[in-house]
């Protein structure tokens, strides 16, 4: 585990990186090393990862660069010291240092890899958002803070802020581009370089004299970091750079030519008398002086718009005509807003002459009121001639003018104004997005009788005609050529100002004239209905309003109508809890309609058995004859568990699991899916054995973890999309909806086109809101998707009531190849020597078999003890840390309880290495101290607190009150259920608000699974026979404890 | 020859009929103008018009191509005074002098107190624009911004040409109205009174307490000491929202350089302008991609 840390100086980013100190076993050569570092100036910090550590960390970064060791130097960095020793960032580093004195910032010595501006910004571009690099390698939020300030800097380039300079650095003179902070953006940098951990400026070169502390301020530092990477993205002139080796005849020859020249390439150095060199610089200040003048201030000006007062005219109740405002009233006025402080303004009128109060408060250091009003609406002056005519008085505070200015001032001073840097507040009802009123086209559809029978049918084609709305009132020809002759671009209509452009009711009016009408699909109608639909004869398209059926399902998929709920079935092994039979209901009725559907409940509230009931229900209805398999896609790790709850569930249906090397091909396959009701296949066959699974006549396709298509180039996307069925679903418990990015292709296997190709979507949802973060396409995509995504939380206060306050579920794993072969060989084993034993012997012999198995069931590297690698080869691992990631994206808290002490060593390793995250793990070995201070970490509500809390079964089994959790785990099972109940109970107490999942863990065809089954079916066991240990066990015929080591040939999940 | 016309430009041309090549400079100003006449603005072309009203025939023509051409090695202006270097047919440049009549501090005065009245003139000139009633200001207080008559200017050049203004001196005159363009301050300080105390001259005839505007200073920004906490230390305050506005290449490149004007006295072979046309609109495209 390394966490990565960068320093800015000199100009260079500079990686250094912390990792927890050597192990134990090399105790003696730490402690010399330690030694050796104690004696250098300053002494080495003690989690420095040294050349070789960033090497690794960066390996993948780094595969284009050559690096040796002299590419390293050694920096100090000043970091909380307590008691001679450094505090760590993280406690995945090392634990918190108890002591009563407070920590004091000393000099600590590290390994850094200074970077060249063209890398850092590599490396950045890479940390964007990412809280790990690789696994393993954790982006400090000092690199993270650089990343944004980075976004920052490029934001600025692509904007054009940034101006060319001479700059006097080290003794010459460079060619350079400044960044500018006009007005926003100045208000940006402030609150940036508020945002910057101190460790970012922490850095100072590594010397043996005493030194201070560093003490740039962070606006400095934050400055210096944009102005070199804006200088360094302004530099991009390739073809001058090698023009300019290549002759320089026709070039000129004088220090402005150097300068130019000099400006797009990375020469920066300009050479030349001093004297001439230093006037250059001075010249081009002035130049700059105008913009340089306004900027960075500490107000800044700025124009408000204000309506008329309302006259009782006006107020006049008229429902439906809109009413002429009144020509004038309008007015413009100055107002200096402070910086610091945006809340803070001051009319202009009152700052010509400021006096008292208000001129204490227009006194700060750089700024001068006069100078820089006189400077600021002189340039504004040039965007507006009513500017310009109120700067014909001696103290200028604003203009007065009509509806037909205040309409040009909304559509366009207002953006010249704010593109010039100044500040434009507009009346409300202008700025809300999306809601604007406007002239609207509505498709009026009236149903057709509807044909009974098979369903509708989506691409049924309907005729219907338009209307002109505004808002939501239906405007009549009449109406519109009244509105017309009011000749006014802002009409007023039941106290909202409306703009409607002359053209735009005249566009209404020939709309309406020509009697526009149209036709479309049902599917099309829909797609229209939720904000797809494209403008008609120059008029915005508004929306759908139907009637009859098409309007009944309209409503229901938006949810204005509630779906029909279904009746529970009678074959069905359990009862669906009220919310579960909605979503049932929900899933069958977009399937009649022909509409694909994601159902993306948390984790725990029962997506299987939802799905489950659905197949049963359409396996129920159709006769023998008709009967059509469904195909269930999911990743390995959980096909065991649909394999169990539909045991479980629907017993009734025939159940086929699609994988493994004995898989059927071919015609058998199609022959075998033909029985069967459920066909259960992984991702990676989707795609290996497309051609097969294509061949079936599916009734559904149905994706669990349908997160797994997110990304719609690979080739199990492909795959999912090309596979033909009569409906689709996908399943998934994280929030699709959250990440606009990967929803496009889980929405494409559902609908496809419904949010068009992939390169539309891109242009018209993708950039504009992850670049823009543009309300309207927000709000569009939303509409869209929202009728097919239902998500309900645990949270939610309907669900809530629903669930019980416990829930209990198996989770059931696979082994991998590797744990199934080193299981055979140690069942084998202990079979043989069975046959010989007895007594005593017998008794040790079946307890340690059971636990050799429950090692190999959850690691081998637990069996083997060999300390080798963690990724890959356990099937429960592999589970726990998907649905802890679930936990995680929810912001939820777990317990992981196992009985092995070495096991959560290997878990909470594996956790912190994928999650960056803290886990804590709480075991025989820790101080009654330390196990508090745990307890109390985990149970605080900050955001701060690790969210994963392991526990050994023995220590953390009693007495501890985490009611912080909602999820518990039981990696591996004590056979016992009241040991576990005891355990669960830890999150299950008094004081717990929320509902508490249990998931217990059981690897498929093992021992776990048939351990589990006895139990069950003998409840009498656990309470009587049992006791508190695992040793019934024992007393097991060696028939029956030979059936019980046995391996079920469904373990293997490869 | 084509360049500079059948009039055998390139010669210097003494009052005794004697003729000698002039030496080509190098790295001298050139003047934006191309073509055509000089003095972009009216100020600017109101500059160049009382240069032109002189009878001084080709020597006009002669100025316009040594102010294209770059033979003006320097130029400096101080309070009344200009002084230049103008490379010419001796090794040696020619030293010129162009003296104004500066206004005198009663005239000053009154002057002010007529711009305060209006927030305009002081505006308008800060933003670069001279404005066109300021003019009459001064006309109102029997004075005039420009020169007019001959006894309004002093030139003086140690060319041996007998005509004053010479060539030489037109070249310079010409150059000096280019700068007005950008900078129509520049003409008050000629006429004796400098930015700063113009502003500060409006600001008190207007009645207001103002400081003399300095120059902006480097911000130094006081020292912060590191603090100790975690939180401060290690993590750092929540990112500001909307942190990068709305990205995207803007409708228009250069917008900045071009609010700007002309650089002073650009020497370049290329155009300026034309120059950050291009630079910027490719910086766009580099500052998107990281974005």
């Amino acid at each position: 585990m390394i966490i990565l840390h960068a320093g800015f100086q000199e100009k260079h980013l500079l990686l250094w990186g912390e990792t927890a100190p050597a192990e134990p076993e090399t105790k003696s050569k730490t402690a010399r090393s330690a030694k050796k570092a104690a004696d250098a100036k300053p002494p080495r910090l003690i989690y420095d990862v040294g050349v070789e550590g960033l090497l690794a960390a960066l390996a993948e970064f780094l595969s284009g660069l050559q690096l040796d060791k002299s590419d390293f130097e050694d920096v100090a960095v000043w970091l909380p010291t307590v008691e001679g020793q450094a505090l760590a960032s993280n406690v995945l580093i090392a634990g918190p240092i108890e002591s009563k004195s407070l920590p004091v910032l000393s000099p600590w010595r590290v390994t850094a890899l200074p970077l060249a501006t063209v890398e850092a910004i590599e490396l950045l571009s890479l940390c964007v958002d990412k809280q790990m690099l690789s696994p393993g390698v954790v982006v400090g939020w000092d690199l993270a803070y650089w990343a944004a300030a980075m976004r920052f800097a490029g934001a600025l380039t692509a904007r054009q802020q940034f101006l060319p300079s001479v700059v006097k650095e080290d003794g010459g003179y460079h060619a350079r581009w400044q960044p500018v902070f006009i007005g926003q953006d100045a208000e940006r940098f402030q609150k940036l370089a508020r945002a910057m951990p101190h460790i970012c400026r922490a850095m100072t070169a590594a010397h043996d004299e005493e030194q201070a502390p560093p003490d740039t301020a962070a606006a400095s530092v934050l400055s210096d970091f944009v102005a070199v990477i804006v200088d360094h993205l302004a530099r991009v002139d390739r073809e001058r750079e090698q023009k300019a080796k290549r002759s320089s005849s026709n070039l000129g020859d004088t220090l402005h030519d150097h300068w130019l020249q000099a400006l797009p390439t990375m020469k920066s150095e300009l050479s030349g008398k001093e004297s001439e060199l230093e006037q250059l610089a001075a010249q081009g200040r002035d130049w700059r002086r105008p913009i340089e003048i306004t900027t960075s201030t500490a107000f800044r000006l700025s124009f408000r718009l204000e309506e008329p007062e309302e006259s009782k005219e006006e107020l006049a109740p008229s429902p439906r005509r809109p009413i002429p405002a009144s020509q004038n009233g309008w007015h413009v006025r100055y107002l200096l807003q402070a910086t610091d402080d945006p809340s803070l303004l001051i009319p202009v009128a009152d700052a010509w002459n400021a006096k008292g109060k208000q001129a204490a408060i227009l006194k700060r250091p750089n700024f001068n009121a006069r100078e820089y009003l006189l400077s600021s609406l002189g340039q504004a002056a040039s965007v507006s001639p009513f500017i310009e005519q109120s700067l014909k008085s001696a103290a200028p505070a604003g203009y007065d003018l009509d509806a037909a200015g205040a309409f040009e001032f909304l559509q366009e001073k207002a953006w010249l104004l704010e593109q010039s840097g100044f500040n434009v507040m507009l009346p409300a009802w202008w700025t809300r997005k999306g809601t604007k009123l406007r002239l609207t086209a509505r498709a009026n559809v009236k149903s057709p009788k509807f044909q009974g029978g098979g369903g509708l049918s989506l691409n049924e084609i309907i005729k219907f005609d338009y209307q002109v709305a505004l808002g939501d009132e239906v405007l009549s020809l009449k109406e519109l050529e009244a509105l017309a002759k009011l000749k006014m671009p802002l009409i007023k209509i039941r106290g909202q100002w409306v703009q409607l452009s002359a053209e735009e009711i005249q566009t209404a009016i020939e709309f309406w004239k020509k009697k526009a009408t149209g036709k479309a699909t049902v599917r099309e109608l829909v797609h229209m209905s939720l904000g797809a639909g494209k403008a008609v004869k120059g008029i915005a398209f508004d929306g759908v309003s139907a009637d009859g059926w098409i309007g009944d399902m309209l409503a229901r998929l938006d949810g204005r109508l509630a779906f029909r709920e279904l009746e529970p079935m009678e074959k069905f092994n359990g009862t669906l809890r009220p919310y579960q039979t909605r979503g049932y209901s929900w899933l069958g009725f977009l399937r009649e309609i022909g509409f694909g559907a994601c159902l993306a409940d948390d984790m725990g509230l029962g997506k299987t058995v939802q799905t489950l009931a659905l197949i049963q229900r359409d396996w129920q209805a159709s006769d023998a004859k008709n009967r059509r398999p469904v195909l269930l896609v999911c990743p390995m790790s959980v096909m065991g568990n649909w394999q169990k709850e539909a045991a479980r569930f629907t017993p009734d249906l025939p159940v086929m699991i699609h994988h493994g090397l004995t898989r059927a091909k071919g015609a058998a396959f199609k022959k075998e899916a033909a029985k069967n009701a459920l066909v259960v296949s992984s991702y990676a066959l989707l795609h290996r054995d497309l051609a097969i699974l294509d061949g079936v006549n599916w009734q559904g396709v149905i994706l669990d973890e349908a997160q797994n298509i997110k990304n719609a180039e690979t080739k199990q996307s492909k795959a999912a999309r090309s596979i033909k069925s009569d409906y689709r679903i996908a399943l998934t418990g994280t929030p699709v909806e959250n990440n606009v990015g990967d929803l496009w292709s889980i929405m494409e296997f559902l609908n496809p086109g419904f949010l068009g190709n992939q390169a539309e979507f891109k242009r018209n949802f993708f950039l504009p809101i992850q670049t823009q973060r543009d309300p309207q396409a927000t709000a569009q995509l939303k509409r869209l998707t929202t009728p097919f995504v239902l998500r309900r939380l645990k949270t939610d206060k309907a669900i809530i009531n629903d669930l019980p306050d416990k829930m209990e579920m198996k989770v059931f794993c696979n082994l991998t190849k590797e744990q199934a072969s080193l299981y055979a060989a140690v069942a084998e084993d202990a079979g043989k020597s069975l046959e010989e034993a007895d007594g005593m012997q017998r008794r040790g012999l079946v307890l340690a078999t059971l636990i050799k198995l429950k090692q190999v069931c959850n690691h081998p590297t637990q069996f083997l003890k060999d300390n080798s690698k963690i990724p890959g080869r356990s099937g429960k691992l592999a589970r726990l840390t998907e649905m802890l990631e679930e936990v995680l994206s929810a912001g939820e808290r777990a317990l992981v309880f196992t009985q092995f002490t070495e096991m959560g060593e290997i878990i909470q390793r594996h956790l912190q290495e994928n999650f960056g995250q803290e886990v804590l793990f709480l075991h025989g070995g820790v101080t009654k101290k330390n196990r508090d201070r745990m307890v109390e970490r985990f149970q605080k509500d900050i955001s701060g607190s690790p969210p994963i809390f392991l526990l050994s079964l023995k220590a953390g089994g009693t007495g501890l009150n985490l009611t912080a959790a909602n999820h518990v785990f039981h990696f591996d099972r004590w056979w016992n259920p009241a040991v576990e109940n005891q355990a669960t109970d830890r999150a299950f107490r008094i004081g717990q608000q929320r509902n508490v999942q249990v998931h217990k863990f059981l690897c498929a065809g093992t021992l776990e699974e048939k351990i589990d089954e006895m139990i069950e079916r003998k409840s009498e066991i656990a309470s009587s026979i049992v006791g508190t240990g695992e040793g019934w066990l024992t007393e097991l015929s060696t028939k029956e404890l030979k059936n019980l080591f046995a391996l079920r040939a469904d373990a293997v999940g490869e | 020859m084509g360049r500079y016309g059948r009039y055998g430009d390139d010669d210097d041309r003494y009052g005794y009929g004697y003729y000698r090549k002039k030496i080509k400079a190098t790295g001298g100003i050139k003047a934006q103008s191309k073509r055509g006449s000089f003095g972009e603005t009216w100020w600017g072309k109101r500059w160049v018009g009382t240069l032109e009203s002189f009878d001084i025939g080709e020597r006009l023509t002669r100025g316009r191509s040594y102010a294209r051409s770059g033979q003006v090695l320097s130029i400096d202006i101080a309070k009344g005074e200009i002084k230049s270097k103008v490379q010419g047919s001796f090794p040696q440049p020619y030293k010129i002098t162009i003296k104004l009549k500066e206004i005198d501090s009663a005239g000053w005065r009154k002057l002010t107190k007529a711009l305060a009245s209006q927030a305009i003139f002081a505006a308008k000139l800060m933003a670069g624009e001279m404005p066109q009633e300021i003019e009459q200001a001064f006309k109102d207080n029997s004075l005039s911004l420009f020169p007019e008559k001959l006894r309004d200017l002093e030139t003086d050049c140690s060319c041996p040409d007998w005509s004053n203004p010479c060539k030489h001196i037109a070249a310079v005159y010409y150059l000096i109205g280019e700068e007005f363009d950008r900078d129509p301050f520049l003409l008050f300080k000629l006429r004796g009174l400098s930015r700063e105390e113009l502003i500060e001259a409006v600001g008190k005839a207007g009645g207001a307490a103002v400081q003399a505007a300095e120059p902006i200073p480097e911000i130094l920004l006081p020292p912060e000491p590191l603090a100790v906490d975690a939180a401060s230390f290690w993590q750092g305050g929540a990112l500001p929202e909307n942190l990068f506005g709305e990205v995207r290449t803007p409708p228009v490149n250069a917008a900045l350089p071009k609010r700007l004007g002309n650089f002073p006295f650009w020497r370049g072979e290329e155009n300026f302008s034309d120059a950050m046309n291009k630079l910027y609109e490719r910086a766009s495209a580099k500052g998107l991609e990281v974005f």
